[in-house]
């Protein structure tokens, strides 16, 4: 039986199988969303990024909580970057942590993995544009 | 697939429990003191209220814009549940041995403040005041 959602799950952007979609908590990704890019309002820990390098997502932007000790808070974006997924997180400074919409409305890039950086996507970047690369090349992938 | 808990403390009913996601507390942590890795943010502290959790200890992640990695804090005082967090240059966000072993907290609510737990204390001794509070 499937867990029940934690939050809210908003799909901002569709092209065939690909989506671009928004959750609160990065637990509330699931097997399904192994076509999509996903904004989360969740910290960019290493135990998000082993849980959605699983699921095979396409793409991961989410909160660098501080950064904090030893990087903690962005150690995702090599986990994601050792599959291959491009990833990056929005200062804690400019968005609410715990709201996927927060990041993709207001979150500014503070840390980028190689794959997103091949995308064009920088610090300082808006969410939105950064998110919008990520599932342009996956659309492109698709064609 | 759900998360498996460690439980450091236990006596009777009563028990301190470490979590690496707060996503993965549900009722059977009712009167639960949970030591968890996630952000301390609004969402995780409505997730502890609706678990009816005894108390919790998450991550500061650095407090962030309008305080918003810890407003969770005040969700759970609202309710007269002890919290606070852990600053997140002392322990790795998403790892709640961590926030248990080398958390120095970094944030307390009301409620825990009454039962003594201050700034700049060891998260264990926090937990330990939460368990043994009436």
């Amino acid at each position: 039986m499937d867990e029940p959602f934690l939050g809210e799950k908003k799909v901002v952007k569709q092209s065939g199988k690909a989506r671009l979609i928004i959750v609160d908590t990065t637990s509330d990704v699931r097997k399904d969303n192994d076509t999509d890019v996903i904004v989360t309002g969740s910290h960019g820990g290493k135990v998000g990024g082993d849980y959605l390098s699983k699921l095979n997502v396409k793409g991961v932007i989410s909160n660098d909580a501080g950064i904090g000790k030893n990087n903690a808070g962005i150690a995702s974006l090599k986990v994601l970057e050792e599959h291959g997924i491009p990833s990056a997180t929005v200062s804690s400074m400019s968005s609410y942590i715990g709201n996927g919409t927060s990041t993709y409305e207001q979150g500014k890039i503070s840390a980028a993995n190689e794959v997103a950086k091949k995308l064009g996507i920088t610090v300082g970047m808006a969410a939105k544009e950064a998110a919008d690369r990520m599932f342009e090349a996956l659309t492109q992938k698709a064609k | 697939m759900k998360e498996v808990h460690k439980i450091v403390r236990q006596s009777g009913k009563r028990r301190i429990i470490i979590a690496n996601s707060a996503t993965s507390i549900d009722e059977s942590n009712k009167n639960d003191v949970v030591v968890d890795g996630s952000h301390f943010g609004r969402n995780v502290g409505e997730m502890a209220f609706n678990a009816k959790i005894r108390g919790m200890i998450g991550n500061d992640a650095g407090k962030g814009l309008d305080n918003s990695c810890i407003a969770g804090l005040k969700v759970l005082d609202e309710h007269g549940v002890p919290a606070a967090a852990v600053s997140n240059m002392s322990a790795i966000i998403g790892d709640g041995t961590s926030t248990y072993e080398e958390g120095e907290i970094s944030a307390v609510n009301e409620a825990a403040k009454k039962l003594g737990i201050t700034v700049g204390m060891s998260a264990k001794e926090a937990a330990d005041k939460m368990f043994e509070g009436a």
